[in-house]
C-alpha cells in the first residue's frame, strides 16, 4: 500500500506546479529536495507574486454569499474529482508526504467537507456576527460620545506559510483566505506541494474566471530563501505573514515584521492527555479510555500539535501499568487519521526509547520501533519530546499534580471524564493552553470556535474605521 | 567542592591486575606494537574477535544488569555471531536515562541504583552521605575508584559512563601506541597545547590528560580552562532554561544570568588570545596540537596579525584537529585552510566517540583502521542487522556505525551511533595495509528528505529565547 512512497521509485524530480493569480502553471524549471525525493517547480518570477497595492484585488468587492457558491461548488467538484485531479494529487503529494499513503488518502476525503456551506456561514456569523462587515460598512451602535462610525472587515494581503503536515492545512488557509477576500500567496512547504495547488485549481474549474481563484497564488521556494523573502516580504506587497508552527519558520518570519507587516502566527504546539481515577471503575471502561486516548495519540501519526504526547493518569504504578497495556494495544488499531502499522520510529526516538530499556526502576516500556507505537511509563515526565507514535504515561496521585508540566507551549487537554474539565480548565487556561477536550477529540477544532488561541478570519482581515458624520 | 588533583595511574607499568579476559587482553594489547596490528588481516582477526566478545559477553552480563536484561530480551545466551552483538548495542542515550529528578532533587543514592544497572563493579557501596551537587556526587565516586566521566550534549542532560582506574590507564596506553600512527610514535618531550579544558571529570579532559601523559615534556601543557569544567555549570544552564520556559525566572535573574554568561564568553575569547600567542610563540618547536577546526582558523587569523607567514612550523609538530563544524560559520575547505596555514606538520586523525576507548587511527590513504580489540561494525539504517558483503555496492558498505570495544571492565563497551560510515570491504586500503577501512566521509545518520518540512506540532523550546548557549 505504501509502494507510491518508496524512494527508489522517485527518481526522477516530480514536478510540482505553481499558481500565479488563479493560473496554473506547469513545474519542471527548478529542482530541489535530496536526491531520492526530488521535485521540480516552475521558475519562479517574483513580480508576477505580488499584487501592487494601488489596485484593489481581484476579489474585494465581490460578495461573500458569491464566494460561499463558489466555495460550496467546489466542496461537490472535489467530491466527484471529474477531471481526476484530486486522485492525481493524491498520487503525487504521496511521494513527498510523510505521512502514510491510507491516511493521506482518507484526509483527501474529508477535504469536500472543509468547503460544506453550513459551515462557513457558521463562521463568519460567530467571529463576525454576518457577512454585511466583510462586504461593506457596518454601522457601529451609536457610542457613549454620540457620534456616528461604520467598521469594514477589509480584504487583507497576506503571504502565508502553510504547514504541511496534514492537507487539512491548506484547505483551512484556502477556506479563510477566501472568507476575508483579499489577496493571498501560499508558500509551499516540501512535505504538501500539492494540496493547496490542487484546491486553487479546482476553485478556477468551478468558476473559470471567477475573481477568487485570481486572488490565490501558491509557489515554492526553500523556507528562509532570503533573496525571496527579502524581496517578497515587504508591507508595500503584503499585510501580514500567517505562519505556522515549526520553530524555524516562525524564527525566519520574525526577520521581516515591522510597521505595516503583521505576524499572524499558529505556534508551534504539543499536547496532552489527562485521565482521572474514574477510568479504572471497570475493565470495559479503562479500554474504551485508552481506546479514545489512543485516538489522540495517533492523530496524524502524532505528527499534529493536535496529537496527544504525555498522558497524566490518576492511579498506582499497577494501575497506570494496565492502562499502559491497553494503551499500546489500542494504538495498533486503523483509525481515520492513522494506520495500524505506522512507520518505523525514526532515529533519534528509536535512541532515546532505547536508552530507557531495560531501566526497570525508573520506566517501563511497551511496544517496539516498527511504527504502530511506543509507550513509555515514568514517574516524572520524560526529558524528550514523544514523537512518531511515542506516548509517555506519568502516574500522578491527583490530575492537579500534572498541572506543573503545563505550559505555553501546550495546546490541547484531552481529559477524562469529561466532567473534570470544569475543574481543571482555569488552571490550564492560566498555564498556556488553548483547548480542553473530551478525551478523544483532540482532532478537528469545530469551525467557528477560534483556532490556535484566537479567530483566525478576525486576525486575518484589516479593521479600517469611518469615524463620525450623518448615519448612512 | 574540591576536585581532586588527577590521579596518575602507577599502575601503567608492567603489572596490570585488570579484569580483561585473556583473549580480549590479547587483542587489546594487540595495538601496543601497531605495525603488527593493522597489518593483521580480517580472515585472522575476526575469529579472535568472535572468541573474545563471547568470552567478555559471558562474564560482562553477569555484571551488568542492564545487559542481562538485553540479552534477557533477545534470547542471546552466546555470542555464535556477529548479528548475536547488534541487539546488545546500548544507544548513547542510556548513559542519560536516569530521571532528572534525582539530580534535581539530590537523589544520590537512586542515582548510584540508576548507575549500577550501567556498571560491572558494584557502586552501591559508595558514601553520598551529604553529597552538595553533581559535581560532589562524581568525585565521591572517584575517591572509591569508579572512573565516572561526565559528558553533557546540547540537551543540557549529563551522561554519565563509569570506568574503571585500569580502564583509564589501559586508553591512555592504547593511544601512546595507535594516536600518531602510521606517522609518529608518541614521545613524553614535547610542549602540549590543548585547546579545551585539562581540569574535570569529563571524556574531552581526560583525552588531554592522556595526551600530556603521552606527548608532552613534564610542565610544558598549556590549556584553554584551568577551571575545572564542572557538570553543575553545565546544568544551571540546563536549570535556567527550564525556569525560562516555565516562566518562573523573573526579569533579574535573566539579566544576571546573561551578564554571567557574556562576561564568561569575554573572559574565554581573552584566554583564547593569549594561549594561541603562546602557541605562535612557540612555534619553532616540535609541540603537540589539539585544537577544534574552528580554533585552527582562529590562530590562523591570529597569525596573520602578528605577520607570521604560512607554513612557519616546526615539521616536527604533531596536530590533531578535530570536532564538529555543526552550526559554525565555517568555509567550505576549512580542512585546507587549516594544512596551508601549519605546512607540512604531522596531522594526525582519529575516528571515536566519548564511549569508545580504542580510537581508529587515520592511515596515510586517509581512511581509519580498527585496532583487533574494536569490533566495528555497519548497521543498517535502522540498526537491527550487521551489513555484509553482500550489501556492498563497489565493494562498499554504507552503514550506521556500531562498535563492541573490548577493552573496558567497568562498562559495556557496545554502542550503536549516530554516525553513517562508508567501509571498504572488497580488498586492502590504498595504504597497503589489510582491510575492511572506514572512509574519511563520517556523517552524522540524520533522517533524509524532511528538509523544509513544516508543522504545527512544536516543544516549548521554541517560546524561549536569549542568552542560553545552545
Amino acid at each position: 500500500m505504501n509502494s507510491v512512497t518508496t524512494p527508489g521509485l522517485a527518481s526522477t524530480p516530480l514536478s510540482v506546479g505553481n499558481i500565479i493569480k488563479g493560473r496554473y502553471i506547469e513545474g519542471g524549471a527548478e529542482v530541489y529536495g535530496p536526491p531520492h525525493a526530488q521535485f521540480a517547480t516552475s521558475e519562479l518570477v517574483l513580480n508576477d507574486l505580488v499584487w501592487k497595492r494601488s489596485e484593489p484585488g481581484p476579489a474585494f468587492e465581490t460578495p461573500l454569499a458569491e464566494i460561499m457558491d463558489v466555495l460550496a461548488e467546489t466542496g461537490k467538484w472535489l467530491a466527484k474529482d471529474p477531471d481526476g485531479l484530486v486522485a492525481e494529487s493524491l498520487e503525487k503529494a504521496a511521494r513527498t508526504s510523510p505521512l502514510p499513503y491510507a491516511v493521506l488518502k482518507r484526509s483527501f476525503a474529508l477535504l469536500p467537507a472543509q468547503f460544506d456551506r453550513a459551515q462557513l456561514e457558521y463562521q463568519v456569523e460567530r467571529e463576525f456576527g454576518g457577512a454585511d462587515i466583510l462586504d461593506g460598512w457596518r454601522q457601529m451602535p451609536t457610542p457613549p460620545s454620540g457620534r456616528n462610525h461604520r467598521v469594514r472587515a477589509y480584504p487583507p494581503r497576506i503571504v502565508h506559510i502553510i504547514a504541511g503536515n496534514a492537507p487539512l492545512a491548506a484547505a483551512l488557509t484556502i477556506v479563510w483566505a477566501a472568507l476575508t477576500k483579499g489577496v493571498h500567496l501560499l508558500k509551499l512547504p516540501s512535505n504538501d506541494l500539492f494540496t493547496a495547488t490542487m484546491l486553487i485549481r479546482a476553485i478556477a474549474s468551478v468558476a473559470p474566471g471567477h475573481p477568487l481563484a485570481q486572488s490565490f497564488s501558491t509557489a515554492y521556494w526553500r523556507g528562509g530563501d532570503t533573496k525571496v523573502e527579502s524581496a517578497l516580504f515587504r508591507p508595500q506587497y503584503f499585510d501580514k505573514i500567517a505562519a505556522w508552527g515549526g520553530d524555524t519558520t516562525l524564527r525566519n518570519a520574525k526577520n521581516y515584521i515591522g510597521p505595516g507587516f503583521e505576524l499572524v502566527a499558529f505556534d508551534p504546539k504539543t499536547s496532552i492527555s489527562m485521565i482521572g481515577r474514574e477510568a479504572f471503575e471497570s475493565d470495559a471502561v479503562l479500554t474504551k479510555v485508552a481506546d479514545l486516548a489512543a485516538t489522540d495519540a495517533t492523530l496524524i501519526e502524532q505528527q499534529a500539535c493536535a496529537s496527544s504526547r504525555y498522558q497524566f493518569v490518576e492511579g498506582s504504578t499497577e494501575e497506570v501499568d494496565r492502562y499502559c497495556a491497553k494503551l499500546i494495544e489500542k494504538m495498533g488499531v486503523e483509525r481515520p487519521f492513522c494506520t495500524p502499522e505506522g512507520r518505523p520510529l525514526p532515529t533519534d526516538m528509536r535512541e532515546e526509547v532505547e536508552g530507557l530499556r531495560g531501566m526497570d526502576d525508573f520506566y517501563r516500556v511497551w511496544g517496539d520501533y516498527n511504527g504502530s507505537g511506543v509507550v513509555i511509563r515514568s514517574e516524572d515526565p520524560v526529558g524528550f519530546h514523544p514523537d512518531g507514535r511515542v506516548v509517555n504515561v506519568v502516574a500522578v496521585p491527583n490530575l492537579a499534580d500534572a498541572l506543573q508540566y503545563v505550559t505555553l507551549a501546550t495546546q490541547t487537554v484531552g481529559v477524562y471524564p469529561p466532567a473534570r474539565k470544569a475543574e481543571l480548565r482555569n488552571a490550564l487556561a492560566c498555564a498556556g493552553v488553548q483547548r480542553v477536550v473530551d478525551i478523544g477529540n483532540a482532532g478537528g477544532v469545530e469551525r467557528g470556535l477560534p483556532h490556535d488561541g484566537f479567530y483566525p478570519l478576525q486576525r486575518f482581515v484589516r479593521w479600517v474605521n469611518d469615524e463620525g458624520g450623518e448615519v448612512s | 567542592m574540591t576536585i581532586q588533583a588527577q590521579m596518575k595511574e602507577s599502575s601503567n607499568g608492567a603489572s596490570d591486575p585488570s579484569d580483561l579476559t585473556p583473549l580480549c587482553k590479547r587483542l587489546v594489547e594487540m595495538s601496543h606494537d601497531p605495525d603488527t596490528a593493522f597489518n593483521m588481516p580480517a580472515s585472522d582477526l575476526q575469529p579472535m574477535r568472535l572468541a573474545a566478545a563471547q568470552e567478555l559477553f559471558k562474564l560482562r552480563r553477569e555484571q551488568i544488569p542492564a545487559l542481562r536484561k538485553r540479552a534477557e530480551e533477545a534470547g542471546i545466551d552466546r555470542i555464535e555471531s556477529f548479528d548475536d552483538l547488534v541487539p546488545l548495542l546500548f544507544a548513547h542515550t542510556i548513559y542519560k536515562s536516569y530521571p532528572q529528578e534525582l539530580i534535581d532533587k539530590g537523589r544520590w543514592k537512586m542515582m548510584l541504583k540508576w548507575l549500577q544497572t550501567l556498571s560491572a563493579k558494584d557502586v552501591s557501596k559508595v558514601d553520598v552521605e551529604g553529597v552538595k551537587d553533581v559535581d560532589d556526587f562524581i568525585e565521591r565516586l572517584w575517591e572509591a575508584g569508579h572512573a565516572v566521566l561526565a559528558t553533557s550534549g546540547s540537551s543540557g542532560k549529563v551522561s554519565f559512563l563509569n570506568h574503571t582506574m585500569q580502564d583509564r590507564a589501559r586508553k591512555t596506553r592504547h593511544l601512546k601506541h595507535t594516536m600518531g600512527w602510521p606517522f609518529t610514535k608518541a614521545t613524553s618531550d614535547r610542549p602540549v597545547f590543548w585547546f579545551g579544558p585539562m581540569k574535570g571529570r569529563n571524556s574531552a579532559v581526560e583525552m588531554g590528560i592522556s595526551n600530556e601523559e603521552n606527548w608532552g615534556s613534564p610542565g610544558c601543557t598549556y590549556a584553554l580552562d584551568e577551571r575545572p569544567l564542572l557538570i553543575s555549570e553545565v546544568s544551571e544552564t540546563a536549570a535556567m532554561r527550564k525556569k525560562l520556559a516555565d516562566g518562573t525566572a523573573l526579569p533579574d535573574e535573566i539579566d544576571a544570568f546573561e551578564q554571567k554568561q557574556k562576561a564568561k564568553a569575554e573572559a574565554s575569547a581573552d584566554e583564547l588570545l593569549r594561549l594561541i600567542d603562546k602557541l605562535l610563540d612557540m612555534r619553532h618547536q616540535p609541540m603537540f596540537v589539539f585544537a577544534l577546526w574552528a580554533q585552527h582558523l582562529a590562530i590562523r587569523d591570529r597569525a596573520r596579525e602578528r605577520g607570521i607567514p604560512d607554513g612557519d612550523f616546526h615539521l616536527e609538530t604533531v596536530l590533531f584537529p578535530a570536532g564538529g563544524i555543526k552550526g559554525l560559520n565555517m568555509p567550505a575547505d576549512y580542512r585546507e585552510q587549516v594544512t596551508a596555514f601549519y605546512g607540512p606538520v604531522i596531522q594526525i586523525g582519529v575516528y571515536g566517540m566519548t564511549e569508545m576507548a580504542q580510537l581508529m587511527p587515520r592511515c596515510e590513504a586517509k581512511r581509519y583502521h580498527a585496532p583487533p580489540g574494536l569490533i566495528l561494525m555497519a548497521l543498517d539504517a535502522t540498526g537491527q542487522r550487521v551489513l555484509g558483503p553482500k550489501d556492498a555496492v563497489d565493494g562498499k558498505i554504507t552503514g550506521r556505525a556500531g562498535f563492541l570495544d573490548l577493552m573496558y571492565e567497568g562498562r559495556w563497551g557496545g554502542l550503536i551511533t549516530g554516525d553513517k560510515i562508508t567501509m571498504d570491504v572488497a580488498g586492502p586500503c590504498p595504504c597497503g595495509r589489510p582491510g575492511p577501512t572506514v572512509l574519511d566521509t563520517i556523517s552524522r545518520f540524520a533522517q533524509t528528505g524532511e528538509e523544509d518540512h513544516i508543522g504545527c506540532a512544536g516543544t516549548i523550546d521554541a517560546y524561549v529565547r536569549g542568552g542560553l548557549p545552545a
